[in-house]
């Protein structure tokens, strides 16, 4: 299933569908906290979607990444618990920042979380690990 | 000490005291803790797709609609799933993949 397929009314009343998600109040501070932190000290967008991906997977979370605004100074995160699977997104300018290998050593560590059914832990440490390796933009 | 005296100290208030402590159990799991929301690796795990962003302005949609940060995912029209698509693909993108 994707994203376009939960087309419902954003709720005005009802409390914000993001708690519905897989996180709590507090996950969610943390990890938007960690967000702006590594948007902060790279200068690139960081962006994390956790939900069902389509197959071919890597196709789809390239497709997501596409919608950015900057794709080229991106970073997407994009995972899928039922699927267990994680896919690191950096596009054509941040790639030279954080080159494939420290994408994939970030990944290892992350999901050595997920493994553990931590998710909002493997998000906050990946963002981490990615933005020390881009270094200061 | 009569029999209705006795059976009432000896039983009565033991079986008071464990309705108290289930009752109070059964209420902690029901409220906080979130112990149903739990993410266990091999299960099935429903929830709401979410999509963040450090900065929600940073979403190109065609509809110019912003995502807040934590807010849910828009709901992509298939035309902006079809453009993503159709976009020349930016090429040159790297990064990794893995399973767990």
């Amino acid at each position: 299933m994707t994203v376009g397929e939960k087309q419902h009314a954003a709720g005005t009343e009802t409390p914000p569908d993001v708690l519905d998600g897989p996180f709590s109040t507090r996950q969610l501070l943390r990890i938007d906290e960690a967000l702006r932190l590594a948007d902060r000290t790279t200068g690139l967008v960081f962006s994390v979607f956790v939900g069902g991906l389509d197959e071919p997977i890597r196709e789809h979370a390239e497709r997501l990444h596409r919608q950015l605004a900057e794709p080229d100074r991106s970073v997407l995160i994009a995972i899928s618990p039922n699927q267990r699977q994680l896919e690191i997104v950096t596009g054509r300018y941040a790639r030279k920042r954080v080159p494939d290998t420290y994408a994939k050593i970030a990944a290892l560590s992350m999901v050595a979380s997920f493994g553990g059914g931590d998710l909002a832990g493997g998000i906050i440490q990946g963002l981490d690990q990615l933005s020390r390796y881009a270094g200061k933009g | 000490m009569s029999v209705t005296d006795t059976l009432l100290v000896f039983v009565g208030i033991p079986a008071a005291i464990v309705l108290v402590i289930a009752g109070l159990v059964y209420a902690g799991s029901q409220g906080g803790g979130g112990g149903a929301k739990r993410y266990r690796p091999g299960r099935p795990f429903n929830f709401t797709p979410v999509w963040f962003l450090g900065r929600p302005e940073e979403l190109a949609d065609s509809g110019g609609t912003a995502l807040s940060v934590g807010a849910q995912a828009p709901a992509l029209t298939s035309r902006t799933q079809e453009q993503a698509g159709v976009e020349a693909p930016t090429g040159g993108t790297g990064g990794a993949s893995d399973r767990w």
